[in-house]
């Protein structure tokens, strides 16, 4: 898909926490309306680098920018108004009521003291039916499935009117159907114009529904490109360590895993020459 | 919509639509919400001042309370007769330091539940109660008579005490990372250690420690005019102060990255959050002493009636407060008359049965 603007640049950044290395040296640019995916295992910095992007963690080296605009010259609201994350669960310890909480995504615009606006009240309701959450909108955190919670963290998410959203593991305790739908609800979000960037560990989603994949392996980019031309068996197998089946159905292509890899023998290593694996 | 009904485990008919859906109504309904707690409180509160003021060694009837509160309210105070003069001096004062000590206990144990994201913080948590205590045992011990006056001994150096608490407890915390988490244990260190030594200290000089003891149990006692106006204005200034910033409150419920990334400066906001309910409990402890539960309780209750948005939950948790620790200091004063009975072991007689069956009743919807 052709970029017609940039949304998201990303310039050699690097980020450690202590003296761990947990990113280094990511380039990536995201265009209006594109649907990312970031793919890796466990510790391979996708969650970072979400939250490096919206500054919730400030990266040590390189730079970033949001609608052209360098993240370090903004503040906490400009932010706000450009980018929402949507993390993979609620806090529900605190018996807010649906609408409550899917109206904080209004926090960056409110102006009242106290209350939200008639805009803001409209932009609410809109979301609330939008996801399908308006009947149930009166009901706290705490009595809601995990599948309602998963639609009103997307309500809340289209209330900021951000132009960028980052959604960590969307799937995450999530049945089949809602899967699917939530997934759907993000791509129809991009087509729209929104840039969405997601993280997850379900690969068979990413390549269905993502313009793009970029597959992390220890903090570095490994690949970065259409979800055809990033998943493959030695791709998946030298990532992920694990070995896989591809099949292809239609557009899609799905990945199954068959079998954690052998690690490779010590002969192998001479013979193929990564005596640096040996050290 | 369907009929279906479920019955529930009290045994009571629902309609199972209706049961596990509702739509929210908006601000205008939460409007309305606000104006009937505020409204409903108000009336609670002037029936039980009035009665507070009947109650005590001399005998007031209901009515006479009644006109004699409307008299002093037409001529702006100046008492006349005995009545007047009992209820003016005596226990008005006492009835303002109740309502507002109630009211400040309250929002600030609902805010440092919020920001600390525990149900069993209390006011308490940043050390200052302790800090309070072990500063007034060893003015008291101590012989200290602060600026020649003696009746300012024990609140004056409360304060001193729980200032200086709040201040070891935020230098601990800030130095350990400056996390919620931080505060917690940092307040539960220096609350321990201060703790500590005040029981010391009382251990070698059981002679004196009446006085000590009857400060912190908390008493309304000797609260004078002077006393109820130093109390009053910063505590109201401070409790305007949080109430303005309700709504980031709920803000920072959604935990500090979600807070963050939708632009609230948790950090800086904490911190205000810190020192306001630190002076807001510092000034109670100060003249009323340690009172338990309120902070702790009233804000359960509160958001199990109104839920968990601030801005009901904060006026909500204030009216509750201020009727419930009227409603013990009533009792105080009449269940052992003319011995005075201390209030924080009231509240908690009084409060606990009526939590348990709160809890019993709604504490599985309230995910307790």
């Amino acid at each position: 898909m052709q970029c017609e603007e940039t949304m998201v640049k990303v310039e050699k950044i690097s980020f450690g926490y202590n003296s761990k290395k947990a990113l280094k040296g990511i380039e990536l640019e995201a265009g209006k309306g594109e649907f990312i995916g970031l793919m890796g295992p466990n510790g391979s910095g996708k969650t970072t680098l979400m939250r490096c992007i919206n500054r919730l963690l400030t990266i040590q080296e390189g730079l970033i920018f949001l609608a052209d605009h360098e993240l370090k010259t903004l503040n906490m609201m400009d932010i706000a108004k450009l980018c929402t994350t949507i993390p993979a669960s609620i806090p529900d310890d605190f018996s807010l009521k649906v609408r409550d909480f899917v109206a904080l995504g209004r926090t960056p615009y409110v102006t009242n003291w106290w209350w939200e606006g008639d805009e803001d009240e409209k932009i609410v309701d809109e979301a609330l039916e939008e996801f399908k959450v308006s009947d149930f909108s009166g009901r706290r955190l705490n009595e809601l499935s995990t599948g309602e919670k998963a639609r009103v963290l997307l309500a809340k998410g289209v209330v900021q009117r951000p132009k960028i959203m980052l959604v960590d593991e969307p799937s995450a305790h999530l049945d089949l159907k809602y899967q699917l739908q939530v997934m759907e609800s993000l791509r129809s979000l991009s087509r729209k114009g929104i840039t969405v960037i997601t993280a997850s560990h379900d690969i068979n989603l990413l390549t269905k529904y993502c313009d793009k994949v970029i597959l992390l392996s220890k903090g570095e980019i490994v690949d970065y490109g259409s979800p055809h031309d990033v998943v493959n068996e030695k791709a998946m197998q030298e990532v992920y360590g694990v070995d896989v089946s591809l099949v292809t159905k239609g557009d899609t292509i799905f990945v199954l895993p068959m079998k954690p890899s052998e690690p490779p023998t010590d002969a192998e290593i001479v013979k193929t020459g990564q005596r640096g694996m040996l050290a | 919509m369907s009929s279906e009904e479920v019955i529930d485990r009290w045994g009571r008919k629902r309609h199972a639509a209706k049961s596990r859906q509702g739509k929210a109504h908006g601000v205008k309904h939460a409007k309305l919400k606000l104006m009937t707690i505020i409204g409903l409180g108000l009336v609670s509160l002037t029936t039980l001042v009035i009665l507070s003021l009947t109650f005590g060694t001399i005998k007031i009837t209901f009515l006479d309370a009644l006109d004699s509160t409307i008299s002093l309210i037409t001529k702006f105070g100046d008492p006349e007769g005995m009545n007047e003069m009992v209820i003016y001096h005596l226990r008005m004062p006492r009835a303002v330091a109740v309502i507002i000590v109630g009211a400040g206990l309250s929002a600030a144990g609902a805010i440092m539940q919020a920001l600390i994201r525990n149900p069993l913080v209390d006011p308490y948590i940043t050390g200052v109660s302790s800090g309070a205590g072990f500063a007034v045992t060893l003015a008291v011990l101590g012989g200290v008579y602060i600026g020649g006056l003696s009746v300012l001994t024990v609140p004056l150096s409360a304060i001193i005490g729980a200032v200086g608490a709040f201040f070891l407890t935020m230098i601990l915390a800030e130095g350990a990372g400056g996390r919620a988490m931080s505060y917690v244990l940092s307040g539960v260190i220096i609350g321990i250690g201060l703790g500590a030594g005040n029981t010391l200290l009382m251990t070698f000089n059981a002679e004196q420690v009446h006085g000590i003891l009857f400060w912190m149990f908390g008493s309304f006692a000797y609260i004078t005019w002077e006393d109820a106006v130093i109390i009053t204005v910063p505590v109201a200034i401070c409790l305007f102060m949080v109430l303005m910033y309700a709504r980031d409150l709920n803000t920072i419920l959604l935990g500090d990255e979600q807070a963050q990334q939708l632009g609230l400066n948790t950090r800086r906001f904490k911190k205000i959050m810190v020192v306001l309910v630190s002076v807001l409990t510092a000034l109670c402890v100060a003249f009323c002493g340690v009172i338990g539960f309120v902070g702790l309780i009233v804000p359960h209750v509160a958001r199990i009636i109104v839920g968990g948005d601030h801005r009901l939950l904060l006026p909500a948790s204030m009216m509750i407060g201020a009727n419930v620790l009227l409603v013990a200091d009533i009792a105080c004063k009449t269940l052992m008359s003319p011995t005075e009975l201390p209030i924080g072991a009231v509240i908690s007689v009084i409060g606990v049965p009526f939590f348990a069956f709160l809890m019993l009743r709604e504490g599985k919807r309230y995910a307790m």
